[in-house]
């Protein structure tokens, strides 16, 4: 009876340590995988800026080179991904200006904590809502179908053809998105703030605020320093530049097979949104010191 | 004639890629001496690697050794602007439909080189081109989006392209695969005009390297004959003597993956 549960007790010990070994085990491996990702994470991130400073590069060597071809691709880049989304940023002005600047706006003076009204506003929606939404946006719209047209360009040889012809393809393919897509993503950012803090004052008088349309604007505009602008500016430009070239990245990297497309798509979501935060938390510090 | 008239000159060339059964690099060394004027075709069978060879002529390809002089120079130690500029006094017609810019006409694509080079604006630059424009059958087809087009027209303005630049030495990637007798005879009688010395061009003769697998459709137009066989690249002299004897250029390579 005893060896029995000794027996027993042995075997139940055994299969807790199997079963502990198994999951720091599995533990392991999954910690493993992570750190892999992050390290895979690391090295696009490496090659993503390697490729904005080439590009940057050839913006500043190549510059006024082909001008009148150059000013075309431009004025394309700027009129996909700024003009045509211009009704969509105004109808997500509208939303934004219902949802957020009005309510917040209304709250505050119900609470009676109107005074704080303009710094709110400056720092939610002029500093942070609005350029990184117009970023998303042209991701979103513009930016996947360009990872498709650049991988299958890429892999019909097309950028090789560009090489033969004594083109550069940075300066051909890169730079008119990085230029086109970061001048497109300052403009619709000025609409989004526009359309949203309108919106927003229009459904809070209409719910009772008692105050003026000047007045509102006037807390806005005095709650921004004129340190915000070029600050602001550099920002949402920068955005729209890394956008560019996560995009660049994932299109020109390698040639893409048909299938190969959406995966490389979903990626340049995911990159972008991180490269766009963590750019966008270098500026915290900047702020909090203003 | 004289080391100076030597245009493109390869000598002990590696090329390496992936190639199928875990083969690394082609058959070689590959050597080749191109002079001024001469109209060379290099012979062999799928996939034994004239493309790449192609490549590497204009630098498209990275060598695992040996070195590719264009003009006398270097290619390797050829960047940027110098590149491009020994570039512009190459043409390489891609083969199949010729990698055109597949979002763009008939047009623009073969405009592209002009307008970028000269700054001019397509409506500029179509004038400039108008005369290969109609030459070569075009004309028509300015406005036609590229992907709409054939393959032997698409590989037309492929030529039109790289003809538009005036180039010294003209690569061509298997010419006549797949066209109808008609564009064929087109083809000859042009890649003849260019050989001769075509009057756009100054009256200076172009020197061409083709690529085939099909050589009999080009014999007439080329005096050389270069063979990619299992040992590398071989100087088999002219052309008819090429085809005369029993070569086996038709071996088969190692076909690219």
């Amino acid at each position: 009876m005893r060896r029995e549960r000794a027996v027993a007790g042995v075997g139940q010990a055994g299969r807790a340590g199997i079963e502990l070994a198994g999951r720091s085990w599995g533990a392991w491996v999954r910690w493993t995988r992570w750190a892999f990702r992050l390290g895979g994470g690391v090295n696009t991130a490496r090659e993503v800026g390697a490729l904005g400073l080439i590009a940057l590069g050839t913006l500043v060597t190549e510059r006024g080179r082909a001008s009148r071809v150059m000013g075309r691709l431009v004025q394309e880049q700027v009129l996909r991904a700024g003009v045509r989304l211009l009704p969509l940023v105004c109808f997500l002005g509208v939303a934004m200006g219902a949802v957020i600047v009005g309510q917040t706006t209304l709250l505050l003076e119900q609470v009676g904590q109107g005074a704080v009204l303009g710094p709110l506003l400056a720092t939610v929606v002029v500093r942070e809502l609005a350029p990184l939404t117009a970023a998303l946006v042209v991701l979103a719209r513009v930016g996947t179908a360009t990872v498709a047209e650049l991988g299958m360009s890429r892999a019909s040889g097309e950028v090789e053809a560009l090489e033969v012809l004594g083109i550069d393809p940075v300066h051909y393919l890169v730079v008119p998105r990085l230029v086109g897509f970061s001048a497109a993503v300052v403009c619709l950012a000025v609409y989004l703030v526009l359309v949203s803090l309108g919106t927003g004052y229009v459904v809070a008088f209409v719910r009772g605020l008692e105050l003026r349309p000047m007045e509102f604007a006037g807390m806005v505009a005095g709650a921004l320093s004129w340190v915000d602008f070029p600050l602001v500016g550099l920002k949402t430009a920068g955005f729209g530049a890394l956008t560019s070239m996560v995009i660049c990245y994932h299109g020109l990297a390698r040639p893409l097979r048909m299938e190969e497309v959406g995966e490389a798509t979903t990626r340049t979501v995911a990159h972008t949104l991180v490269a766009c935060l963590v750019f966008d938390a270098v500026f915290m510090p900047v702020y909090m010191v203003l | 004639m004289n080391e100076a008239e030597t245009i493109l000159e390869l000598e002990s060339v590696v090329i390496r890629g992936r190639w199928r059964d875990g083969v690394e690099a082609l058959p070689g060394p590959l050597s080749l001496r191109v002079r001024r004027g001469e109209t060379w075709l290099v012979l062999g069978g799928m996939g034994s690697g004239k493309s790449a060879l192609l490549e590497a002529m204009v630098g498209l390809r990275a060598l695992g050794g040996g070195t590719v002089r264009v003009f006398g120079r270097e290619l390797s130690g050829l960047k940027g602007a110098e590149l491009a500029a020994m570039r512009r006094r190459m043409g390489l017609v891609f083969e199949g439909r010729g990698r055109l810019m597949s979002g763009m006409t008939v047009l623009e694509n073969v405009t592209l080189p002009v307008c970028y080079h000269g700054n001019v604006d397509v409506e500029a630059a179509a004038v400039e081109v108008g005369g290969w424009m109609e030459e070569m059958e075009l004309e028509g087809l300015a406005d036609v989006g590229v992907g709409r087009l054939g393959m032997a027209w698409a590989r037309r303005v492929a030529l039109a392209r790289a003809v538009v630049q005036g180039p010294e030495l003209l690569l061509l990637d298997d010419p006549m695969g797949g066209l109808d007798p008609v564009h064929a005879r087109w083809w000859r009688g042009f890649l003849g005009r260019l050989r001769d010395g075509h009057p756009r061009l100054g009256g200076q003769g172009v020197t061409l390297v083709m690529a085939t697998g099909s050589p009999r459709a080009l014999m007439g137009l080329a005096g050389r004959c270069a063979v990619m066989t299992g040992e590398g690249l071989r100087d088999v002299g002219g052309c008819k003597d090429a085809l005369g004897r029993d070569e086996a250029w038709t071996d088969e390579g190692d076909g690219e993956e």
